[in-house]
């Protein structure tokens, strides 16, 4: 099949801005979320948490709790003895003999009301001897530091060739080139950077939430997930049973980004459903939500370059420190995005990088839209003006010269395809302006403006996909994509159908996640929607129309190849009218060969790295690179460090854009949420180790006041192996927001906007001369030190 | 004590704790799910509900001080088959995203512009401010209410 030949005719009908068909349901109450499942007869679950952050178990007793009203069941440790985890099989589901972080759960009560429920769990009685607690990195990698996980050592490993050690849950790294005999030179500069960043709270507004089952034997889950078949495998490992005894569904969600990407409360509810036979839901509290949360994780970094006059980087050498909180989880994984964002963007001649997941003894993190790559690029971003400053040169004209491009190398040696960045940059240029060098605004406060590039990754892997075709014409879609609020399901995906098919969207049904019925998944973040579901729909699509055009070609007595799909007909090329409608061709194939449908499936191979160069890495390199231009322009109250952003503008690569309009939603969504965490949204953890940040009224998510237009540009035809060339755009928008405001805030203020939030006591702080102590102690000068691997 | 109000227009008796928010009991008792309980402390706006025409946070409300009281929460507005103005623009502008935050902001808005029928895009952001999104960045909804004020005025 020439799909080559095709590919300009089903872009230009897949590129519309189909309005979503979730929206009318969502404008009039009638959605059913997962947290709106209060049907009589359900049972309501409740947590005891631990509150303590480290600490010994010595007594659980839950008789008393047990002999209250309305309590049907009590889950323990006792239940789930199982450990999961990614890479390393880590993380127990209730914590089992110590505490590690408050807020941990210690049971898991079911009953009649939640308010039985929460009555029980208080009255659950516990004992807990303390131990002693790191509740920063600094402490978890002091010399004498108490051990987190004293048994390391005897877990299961789920992904080999990491160094792992004391406190350090994982640790990748990238050697590529000399870098000491770079730093050795004497016609380089040498600039030194440190740079930190509190966590990031999804906040979003469906919490974490499931309703399980116990139905013929096998569990089935209903979830507020990103991941169905994540949670289909965790939670047949943690209760011990075949994974095939696990059936997972996902009504509409509440919001994601990120925070629903891995399995939560879903093996506590299935527990409960199994020993109770009955429905039980459990949803978390805000306050829950919030003091759990699988944060965007706080980090330490450190970066050295040494620097040419003219602005080449001969070498650099990076030390992330990421704080993965008491278990591995997300982290683990995303020590690997360090090479493709800190170790993004630029050409770099020799390169060594150490990123490192530490475990203390606070609540897990996990993953947040464009995860580690947000903070990577604000260090990276940061540095690079500061090698500018050291050197003399325009920060304009060193990123235009230094960018990565067609044939370049990134960190771990992969070799990029295009010039992408560059006339970005350029377009940028053209479109904003070059910077003019005010320095305060009309009204007297203090200006900055910056731009900033970076880059990020869409999170390919497997999907699969079915494509009915009804008697009536329309098909139906069948994936384990579900709609977190991003539109994939509603817009892209009926869209890439019904341009392979020849229909229009409304004639496309889309089927979300059900494991009993659609293929295995990946799940839906990264990015990867439109690209992997996209890219398997399109392949089920080509069996669909194989299949048709040969029923159709056998009734029009020609050739295949003589044959187009067109709005719901089966024509000849050139001769419109003298097909037939696609009706009477699938009654006709009824009577042949059966009702019509195909399967397609989507993986990618993996780009591979310069070999030896990367160690402790998910992915060598990246499948599809995301590139984005930002320029922020912003003035600072010098009297009470209140941040206004005057303008913001976004040059986005988005391969191709199939729905314009909801892209825009995106990044004005993503740059909102990136404002948010730039300037105000501040979580702090306490003495106890639990976060000051409770809910909504003290962690201070964007209002309407907060945000403004935000001004973009989608740039197409970078390269992609995505369907039609796209590539997602939802997670991408976020990504230099936090790297362009500190870079302007920094020029307004002429201050190291070095830490973020830059909250306005901060920036007064910074003004003041007053700025934090990032002088890191933990991280050593010698990149070596910091490292299992190559410390001698 | 029993207190009586209506709810969408259908009267209700309610005798149970009065303390109870009217979230709870429109949730859990009449299993009304459009109202969200997304803060439950009266942050983000995405309980509102309508008591005697103005919009409320139904998470704060205790029943007991809600004897004679009509409320409306988003079932009762209009008919399924009718969206309201503000309603339209939302679907003609596609802003939804998640939509958790959608039925308290259409409550919100719709008797914001009812009250002040031509807004200045300032005036709009500001009576956003009671009700929080997480996904849409607000400036598209801000778009969308602003068409509806000149369509409106075409239309007369
Ligand atoms: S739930 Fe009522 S204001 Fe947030
Ligand atoms: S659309 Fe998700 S919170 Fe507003």
């Amino acid at each position: 099949m020439s799909t080559q030949a095709t590919t300009p005719d089903r872009l230009t009908k897949a590129v519309m801005n189909l309005p979503r068909r979730d929206a009318r349901d969502k404008l009039q109450g009638r959605t059913r979320y997962t947290v709106d499942d209060t049907d009589a007869g359900l049972l309501h679950a409740a947590f005891r948490r631990a509150e303590i952050a480290s600490g010994r178990i010595l007594r659980i007793d839950t008789i008393a709790a047990r002999a209250m009203p309305g309590v049907k069941a009590i889950a323990t440790a006792e239940d789930a003895p199982g450990l999961h985890g990614i890479g390393i099989a880590d993380h127990p589901l209730f914590a089992d003999e110590v505490v590690r972080y408050h807020g941990e759960p210690l049971a898991v009560v079911a009953a009649t009301t939640l308010d039985q429920a929460r009555a029980a769990a208080a009255a659950i009685e516990v004992e807990i001897e303390p131990l002693p607690a790191c509740l920063t990195m600094e402490q978890s990698l002091a010399a004498d530091a108490p051990l987190i996980h004293p048994d390391w050592q005897s877990y299961e490993i789920l992904k080999d060739g990491a160094a792992r050690g004391g406190n350090v849950a994982w640790e990748a790294t990238v050697v590529r080139g000399d870098t000491d005999a770079a730093f050795a030179r004497d016609d380089v500069t040498i600039v030194e950077g440190t740079y930190q960043v509190g966590r990031q709270s999804h906040v979003p507004f469906e919490p974490r939430a499931v309703v399980a089952d116990y139905e013929d034997g096998r569990f089935h889950i209903r979830t507020s997930t990103q991941v169905p078949w994540t949670v289909r495998h965790v939670t047949a490992k943690v209760l011990g049973v075949a994974e095939s005894r696990v059936r997972v569904t996902v009504p509409a969600v509440g919001g994601g980004f990120g925070l629903k990407f891995d399995c939560s409360l879903e093996p506590f509810a299935a527990i409960l459903a199994r020993k109770t036979g009955r429905r039980v839901s459990l949803v978390n509290s805000r306050r829950e939500e919030q003091m759990t949360c699988l944060s965007r994780e706080n980090a330490d970094i450190l970066i050295r370059s040494a620097v040419t006059a003219d602005g080449r980087i001969l070498g650099r050498e990076a030390t992330v420190l990421m704080d993965c909180g008491a278990y591995g989880g997300e982290q683990v994984f995303l020590t690997t995005m360090t090479a493709h964002t800190l170790g993004g963007n630029y050409r770099l001649e020799s390169v060594r990088l150490s990123s490192r997941a530490v475990y203390t003894n606070t609540p897990p993190n996990g993953a947040f839209r464009a995860c580690n790559g947000v903070y990577n690029t604000f260090a990276l971003e940061r540095h690079t003006d500061e090698i500018c400053a050291a050197i003399g040169m325009d920060p304009m004209e060193f990123r235009r010269r230094n960018v990565v491009g067609d044939g370049d190398l990134g960190a771990t040696g992969q070799v990029f395809e295009g010039d992408v960045l560059r006339p970005m940059l350029d377009l940028a240029l053209t479109k904003h302006g070059p910077h003019d060098g005010r320095t305060h605004t009309d009204d007297g406060r203090l200006y900055g403006r910056a731009t900033t590039v970076g880059t990020w990754f869409i999170f390919v892997g497997p999907s699969a996909a079915t494509v009915n075709l009804n008697a009536d014409g329309s098909a139906t879609l069948v994936t384990s994509g579900v709609e977190i609020g991003s539109g994939t399901m509603v817009q892209s995906l009926p869209q890439i159908v019904a341009a392979n098919l020849g229909l229009h969207p409304d004639d496309v049904i889309v089927k979300t996640a059900d494991t009993d019925a659609s293929g295995r998944d990946l799940g839906v973040g990264g990015g990867r929607t439109t690209v992997s579901i996209g890219a398997a729909s399109e392949a089920a699509c080509e069996e669909v129309r194989q299949k048709l055009l040969r029923v159709a070609a056998q009734m029009l007595q020609t050739s295949e190849e003589q044959l187009v799909l067109k709005d719901g007909r089966v024509e000849i090329v050139g001769r419109p009218g003298s097909g037939t409608s696609i009706q009477t061709v699938i009654a006709q194939a009824e009577a042949d060969i059966g009702p019509i449908s195909g399967s397609g499936a989507f993986t990618a191979p993996g780009i591979p790295a310069m070999p030896g160069c990367a160690a402790g890495h998910f992915i060598d390199a990246i499948d599809i690179p995301v590139f984005a231009v930002h320029d922020c322009e912003l003035a600072v109250d010098p009297d009470t460090g209140a941040v206004e952003i005057l303008s913001y503008r976004v040059v986005q690569d988005v391969g191709r854009a199939l729905n314009p309009r909801a892209v825009h939603s995106q990044i004005q969504g993503g740059v909102t949420q990136g404002i948010g965490y730039a300037l105000h949204e501040d979580i702090t953890i306490n003495a106890q180790g639990a976060f000051d940040q409770a809910g909504f009224s003290d962690y201070r998510i964007p209002t309407a006041l907060d945000t403004l237009p935000i001004d973009f540009h989608l740039y197409e035809g970078a390269p992609s192996c995505g369907p039609l060339g796209t590539k997602g755009a939802g997670e991408v928008p976020i990504l230099n927001v936090g790297a362009t405001i500190a870079c302007a805030l920094a020029r307004a203020t002429g201050q190291a906007a070095n830490q973020l939030p830059l909250t306005a006591p901060r920036v007064m702080a910074l003004m003041d001369g007053a700025g934090p102590d990032l002088r890191f102690p933990h991280i050593s000068r010698r990149w070596s030190d910091n490292t299992i691997a190559f410390r001698d | 004590m029993t207190i009586s109000l209506t709810i969408n227009g259908d009267p209700l008796e309610y005798s149970g704790d009065p303390r109870r928010t009217l979230l709870s009991v429109l949730r859990n008792d009449l299993r009304l799910t459009g109202a969200k309980e997304v803060c439950g402390e009266g942050f983000c706006g995405a309980c509102t509900v309508h008591v005697d025409g103005a919009p409320k946070v139904a998470c704060l409300i205790p029943m007991g001080t809600l004897s004679g009281r009509s409320i409306t929460t988003i079932e009762g507005l209009g008919a399924p088959d009718m969206l309201n103005a503000v309603q339209q623009a939302f679907v003609d502008h596609d802003v939804v995203q998640c939509g958790m935050c959608f039925p308290g902001m259409v409550l919100s808005m719709s008797h914001f512009l009812a009250e002040t029928p031509h807004p200045t895009r300032d005036e709009i952001k500001r009576a956003m401010t009671g009700n929080l999104c997480r996904c849409t960045g607000y400036e598209r909804i801000v778009d969308a209410l602003a068409s509806i004020a000149p369509a409106q005025e075409a239309l007369s």
